[in-house]
């Protein structure tokens, strides 16, 4: 296995088993390789858009898609643990990559209202609700935080 | 991408905000989305979709158009 998917594995599993996203050097660290190595790799993970750093930080990643960095609206508790997602499509990405149920507390867009959603049985509980898409999906990633 | 109740409550988020009300889409949308994106993400061969592969899954419920292309310039 290449070091790039060596990286990459061990950041999403961190994220899977800890709830929190890993640092360069708490990759460097559990992997036995250099930091350097591993500033490296996270660059390039970037550039496949399978993780984004720190604005100002590259040591610390802020999303690794769909598992958020920081504390966001979009809450998803998995069996007794408590992830953060970067967006509503994110929010049932986690349980999705997880192959988990899940129960997301989330809010109304506009008007702060509480809303929850719940993945049961593999399958979305009908709720009524709407997903807007805000920005064309050729310039997701030209903010992807905004986005 | 927001959550939101109603489509009256988008469509008073995008008047607060100055832009025009863009596509929506429902819950069982979403959840294929997710599947489709991330339903691999912790697997050793895991890979953001590529240009034409969205296209294809956002056919694949109906989304189409420049808006959901992603190699689009109209935008």
């Amino acid at each position: 296995m290449d070091i790039d998917t060596t990286v990459k594995l061990n950041i999403y599993e961190t994220i899977a088993q800890t709830t929190q996203t890993p640092t360069t050097k708490d990759v460097a660290k559990a992997l036995g390789i250099p930091l350097s190595d591993v500033e490296s790799v996270f660059e390039r993970l970037h550039k496949k858009r399978l993780l984004v750093p720190e604005p100002g930080d590259p040591s610390h990643i802020r999303m690794a898609p769909p598992f958020s960095g920081v504390e966001t609206p979009f809450r998803v508790k998995v069996q007794e643990k408590l992830y953060y997602a970067n967006c509503a499509w994110d929010a049932l990405g986690i349980p999705a990559a997880l192959h988990k149920d899940a129960l997301i507390e989330a809010m109304d867009g506009f008007s702060g209202e509480p809303m929850t959603l719940e993945i049961k049985d593999g399958q979305p509980v009908s709720h009524p609700c709407v997903i807007h898409f805000a920005v064309p999906a050729a310039k997701w990633w030209e903010d992807i935080i905004f986005t | 991408m927001l959550l939101f109740r109603s489509e009256e409550t988008v469509k008073q988020w995008c008047i607060a905000n100055e832009i025009p009300v863009r596509p929506m889409i429902n819950l069982d949308q979403l959840w294929y989305l997710a599947q489709t994106w991330y339903g691999n993400r912790l697997s050793v061969d895991s890979r953001r979709p590529g240009p034409d592969e969205m296209s294809g899954i956002f056919a694949q419920i109906g989304l189409a158009g420049p808006f959901w292309d992603p190699k689009s310039d109209l935008w």
